[in-house]
């Protein structure tokens, strides 16, 4: 790194920690767009000190998770990470995060930097920086204001990922059609993971799916399984495209429900790729506890509560079935429509709610309680509308599992912690 | 025995997206809930149109542009001509998004030539360009066509790129109130014509507007008893607060 490269870095640093210590803010991305505007070219230079290079993970569901378990397993065999908050996923966010970890001299001292990347920023990512790997989870409608459709989404990380250099490793899901296609492109290596478990075939197939045709050929594609929205066992019985088999499917996931069954298969699929043994993934991730808001269990009194993010129609699925296995008679559902969730809620009608027991206590909040209520009474179930969230929040006798968009997750934190988190 | 009230449902699987589903689900909800017999009919690419045929209400939503293009094929070729046959003879239909711009006359997108649409309404979508915003956000409207539905202010969220224009065979389903509606200039939102309407509206539209679904049942079932809407309206009341 150069000497002005470094001067912008110590600049942004001290003016982060000032303001971070006056309470003016955490400091996830601002000081990153500071650095960004003074040096256009820095996130490069950044990428380039790390002696072991970058990983860089995106989907739409799953890369919180998948990026604590990547670090979780490199930091137990010694590596130094740098790595962004969840939600700081664009390109300001990561800046920020190596301003974050760097010394008094400007210098970063980590040796690998894993990042999960926003869906739009990824393109933008990988002109900045070629990264030692990229892994490639999923892609399900998710704010569709926002990010517009999957196919465009699909499209544009194809075209970016063609330009990689040879020496990117791409981490592919299998199971996800659409993913799996963009096999065709990658210039370098390719390592794909899928999940080989019959019996959590679904028998009904869920409304929410996306991509049910095939990408090479557009016809409807076959399933011999499917395990939720559009993952599964896919062919194409028109092109005899198929479901690429898969180099990891079993494994053992430190976290319940199907799709941390899948975080857990990419980020051991990676692992693996950089030549770690499976007795060491194991050892790592042995007391793996979960990302912000994600299952996570807060104590309140002697109340449990226990928080799912769940943010599009697939995740929503995903986190209800979850919840169900896990015998939950308490809900709390809470849908706000700020930047961060999407201003347009119609997505919720996408959510088979109708798959929670008509036994259950269902309690909705957010600013757009009434949107949720409305959903609800069409699903068939008897809700207690508040739009108070405290008062939402200790209307449970037992253990309450709460599912919330981002902004409103955030809420619950703040109210159940006492304190910002974020 | 009441009548069973059969709700065709187009390509749910490739015009789907956003929360279209709803519209459905409030069809045929408020149908039992009154009572009357009602279920969905799936109608996609391989479903024959003899089972068209047999259904009541006919809804089809908005699409990304791969599921369109597919579902486009079909729908000019087979299903459109079969829909226009069932509009004109009084069958009650919703069109909402992608759909509602299909059964114009075309769309233009901002390169190449214009797609043709099925024909079934007089209007035509123009794509102004890549520069052009989307127009994007939560809608407030009042009703102005059909004179039954006159009044109402109806609630949405729209996310369109193309900007439509009716011809002089459709009327405008509604004034703008908050929003852009058809396209952003003339103050209007959404069409109707006979027994049908066509909104950019979704949220999905019926749910938080159930004058408009109570409208088309009425037309299969005949009057229908009053229904307790105080969720629906505070729902709608939310969005026209924003």
């Amino acid at each position: 790194m150069g000497l002005i490269d470094r001067l912008v870095v110590v600049a942004t640093k001290f003016v982060s920690l000032l303001s971070t210590s006056f309470g003016l803010g955490a400091g996830e991305t601002w000081p990153g767009e500071i650095a960004l505007r003074l040096r256009p070219d820095i996130a490069s230079t950044l990428a380039r000190s790390l002696s072991d290079g970058v990983i860089l993970i995106a989907g739409t569901n799953g890369k919180t998770t998948t990026t604590l378990i990547v670090k979780t397993i490199l930091e137990h065999i010694g590596d130094t990470v740098v790595h962004n908050a969840s939600g700081a996923n664009l390109l300001n966010g990561i800046v920020s995060s190596f301003i974050r970890n760097s010394d008094w001299l400007g210098r970063i001292t980590a040796d690998v930097g894993i990042f999960e990347v926003d869906e739009n920023s990824l393109p933008i990512l990988l002109r900045v920086m070629a990264p030692k790997r990229l892994l490639l989870l999923n892609l399900f409608r998710d704010q569709l204001d926002r990010y517009g459709e999957v196919d465009v989404i699909a499209e544009k990380w194809e075209k970016a990922i063609k330009k990689l250099p040879k020496s990117t490793t791409v981490i592919l899901n299998s199971d996800d059609p659409g993913i799996a296609a963009i096999g065709r492109s990658v210039p370098g290596n390719m390592v794909f993971f899928g999940l080989n478990k019959p019996k959590e075939y679904l028998k009904v197939p869920e409304h929410a799916t996306d991509s049910t045709f095939c990408p090479n050929c557009g016809k409807r594609l076959v399933y011999d399984g499917i395990y939720y929205s559009h993952i599964g066992i896919w062919r194409c019985p028109s092109c005899k495209n198929k479901r690429p088999t898969p180099s990891i499917h079993t494994w053992p996931s430190p976290l319940p429900g199907l799709y941390n069954e899948y975080n857990t298969l990419a980020a051991v699929a990676l692992a693996k790729s950089l030549d770690l043994g499976d007795t060491e993934i194991r050892k790592a991730l042995h007391g793996f506890s979960p990302a912000f808001g994600r299952q996570e269990e807060i104590e309140v009194g002697r109340r449990q509560v226990k928080l799912f993010l769940s943010k599009n129609p697939a995740g929503f699925n995903a986190s209800l079935r979850t919840v169900l296995e896990m015998g939950a008679k308490e809900f709390l559902i809470v849908l706000n429509d700020r930047i961060p969730d999407g201003r347009d809620v119609s997505w919720i009608w996408d959510v088979d709610f109708e798959m929670i027991p008509k036994s259950a206590r269902i309690v909705v909040s957010g600013d757009r309680v009434y949107d949720i209520a409305t959903r609800m009474k069409y699903a068939g179930h008897t809700v207690k509308t508040e739009p108070d969230l405290s008062a939402a929040l200790s209307a449970s006798n037992g253990k309450l599992y709460v599912l919330a968009t981002y902004s409103a997750m955030l809420e619950v934190r703040k109210i159940l912690k006492g304190r910002k988190i974020l | 025995m009441k009548k069973n009230v059969r709700i065709a449902w187009l390509y749910p699987d490739l015009m789907s997206t956003y929360g279209d589903r709803g519209n459905v689900i409030a069809l045929q909800k408020r149908c039992q809930w009154r009572g009357i017999p009602s279920e969905i009919v799936p109608v996609t690419l391989e479903t024959n149109v003899s089972v068209l045929r047999t259904t009541d209400i006919i809804f089809m939503g908005g699409a990304q542009d791969r599921q369109q293009k597919l579902a486009g094929e079909d729908f000019l070729k087979r299903k459109g001509p079969v829909v226009k046959e069932m509009i004109e003879k009084g069958t009650p239909a919703l069109f909402v998004c992608a759909a509602y711009q299909f059964v114009g006359k075309y769309y233009k997108p901002y390169q190449g030539d214009p797609i043709p649409g099925a024909g079934i309404w007089d209007l035509f979508t123009v794509h102004p360009g890549d520069q052009a915003k989307r127009l994007i956000g939560n809608t407030v409207a009042e009703i102005i066509n059909p004179p039954e539905l006159a009044g109402t202010t109806i609630v949405g969220f729209e996310n369109h790129g193309g900007r439509t224009h009716l011809g002089s065979g459709m009327l405008p389903l509604a004034k703008v109130i908050r929003g852009n509606g058809n396209n952003g200039q003339d103050g209007y939102e959404g069409a109707t014509y006979k027994n049908t309407i066509g909104s950019y509206f979704h949220g999905p539209l019926l749910p938080k507007n159930p004058k408009i679904a109570d409208w088309l049942i009425s037309k299969v079932a005949g009057a229908l008893a009053p229904l307790d809407d105080r969720l629906e309206q505070q729902a709608n009341a939310a969005v026209r607060s924003l």
